[in-house]
């Protein structure tokens, strides 16, 4: 991994991180608000493969686990599982404009149903059934909303810096 | 497909890794690696948080100020007439007035409670995906917040702080599912536990089927180590009894839309009652010299001693009454014990 490569991951990451506590979350939309970083670790899996997508999850995972008040891991095994998911689908999405919008759907479900299962695991009163069903229908539907504006940017920036060492793996 | 064995060993790796974080973290106490590093990271972000959260406010503000414009159309009525200079810009202004209303309502919160709130900004509202309700305001332990003080917006209660970095805190919202604060309805002696339930209205369970609890009824804290007394917490708007039957519970409508935040105020100092000093045995402090009152009731075996009498008679009373009775009788029994003068 290029030095390059790393900064772009980094950036990324603390942008949406940043944008999601200060805007995101303030927005008023009807539902539970839509995860940016969900949507990045699925750009990258799309745009780089499994490696990538699990990476960048797992790391985006840490980071929004540190900053909130349940237990460090939680979010970075689910963000984490979910770009692994998504960047199997690598190949066949590279081909179509319609798959993303599936790939960040999967993602989304995955990473939610990975959460919302470790939360039961733990016994996490946040976990109900109605919480989980109410960012099923809402948040990840915005994820797939915000797919054509984030995607295309991350894959774009990707291919400019014309490293991709982590596909040939 | 390329290199699919190694990764997925190193999914393996990542997810064990991450489990293991949990496992550590599910029991481990606010020390050790972990909480440093989670304290570390807050400490990096709570200041850019600060930064971009303030720039970003403005924006939040107008955004914020948006579904509660329909409940602003009778005041703006009013406005319009009584501000004729301000029609133009009022439009526009729906975001700074959503935060008059809020220092409006703390204003109302120091004045009719006589608590004295530090003033923070929202800068950050919870991450997205966990299903918590927090949010970050802007002072932290540089401004004297420590983790578990009540925090008021508008005028009623908004939740407590949990993690304080040097110049952020994170607050657990009143909508947290694991947010629990003992309750009493104005007027009565009801003792209750409100909860937050996310999106849906939060709820107070009574644990008295006795108490009367109407709609409309204004609930406010009980007091504890952590949350002030006497902050409104909200009204009544329903009451179910339990199929139990030993416990009734109502909803609350709060007073605080977590939804749109910005002015908040963190009570650093709870009330103070009365100043209260550990209640002490009776007829220890009045003089020897004092006539003791004739007891009407009968007090059953009377501890006597005279000043001369074992000097342990005011300490254990019982374990001296007999020796001192046998020894030495008291001509005049009192009720009281005589105190040990030096």
């Amino acid at each position: 991994m290029t030095i390059q490569r790393f900064l772009l991951g980094a950036a990324a990451i603390l942008t949406a991180l940043l944008l999601q506590l200060t805007v995101v979350g303030r927005l008023p939309l009807p539902g539970a608000e839509p995860d940016l970083l969900l949507v990045l670790v699925v750009a990258f899996a799309l745009a780089e493969g499994p490696l990538s997508g699990m990476v960048t999850g797992f790391v985006a995972g840490i980071l929004a686990d540190a900053l909130s008040v349940h237990e460090l891991g939680r979010l970075a095994l689910a963000y984490a599982l979910a770009g692994y998911v998504v960047g199997l689908l690598q190949d066949e999405t590279a081909r179509s404009t319609l798959l993303p919008f599936g790939a960040v759907l999967l993602g989304g479900l995955t990473a939610l149903g990975a959460f919302a299962l470790e939360g039961v695991l733990l016994a996490d009163q946040h976990i109900t059934v109605y919480s989980v069903g109410r960012a099923a229908i809402s948040s990840v539907p915005y994820a797939v909303v915000l797919t054509p504006f984030v995607v295309p940017v991350v894959s774009g920036l990707v291919r400019r810096l014309d490293i991709d060492p982590l596909r040939r793996l | 497909m390329r290199g699919s064995r190694r990764v997925r060993l190193i999914l393996i790796l990542l997810l064990l890794t991450a489990f293991t974080l949990t496992a550590l973290d599910y029991n481990a106490a606010k020390t050790g690696p972990l909480a440093s590093l989670r304290k570390g990271i807050d400490t990096v972000f709570g200041p850019v948080q600060r930064v971009v959260g303030s720039a970003a406010s403005s924006v939040g503000n107008a955004l914020g100020g948006l579904p509660r414009l329909g409940s602003y159309q009778s005041d703006n009525r009013k406005l319009l007439e009584e501000n004729g200079r301000l029609k133009g810009q009022i439009a526009s202004m729906a975001g700074l007035q959503c935060q008059v209303d809020q220092l409006n309502g703390l204003m109302h919160f120091v004045g009719y409670t006589g608590y004295r709130p530090v003033p923070a900004h929202v800068v950050a509202v919870g991450p997205a995906s966990s299903f918590e309700w927090t949010a970050t305001i802007d002072v932290g332990s540089k401004d004297g917040i420590k983790p578990a003080m009540t925090v008021v917006a508008y005028s009623g209660l908004l939740g407590r702080t949990v993690d304080v970095g040097p110049s952020t805190s994170k607050v657990l919202l009143i909508a947290d599912p694991s947010f629990q604060v003992g309750g009493t309805i104005i007027g009565q002696s009801s003792l209750g536990v409100a909860v937050g339930h996310g999106s849906r209205p939060m709820t107070y369970s009574l644990a008295s089927t006795r108490s009367i609890v109407r709609k409309g009824d204004v609930l406010l804290t009980t007091g504890s180590d952590t949350y002030a007394p006497g902050v409104p917490i909200g009204t009544v708007t329903s009451v179910t009894p339990d199929t139990n039957a030993i416990s009734r519970t109502a909803t609350i409508a709060p007073y605080v839309d977590v939804s749109a935040l910005d002015l908040v105020g963190v009570i650093t100092e709870p009330a103070r009652t009365a100043p209260r000093t550990p209640l002490r045995p009776l007829g220890v402090g009045p003089s020897p010299t004092s006539t003791p009152c004739p007891s009407a009731i009968n007090h059953g075996p009377v501890p006597t001693a005279t000043p001369t009498a074992a000097p342990t008679a005011t300490v254990r009373p019982t374990a001296s009454s007999s020796p001192s009775a046998t020894s030495s009788p008291s001509p005049s029994p009192s009720p009281e014990f005589t105190p040990t003068t030096p």
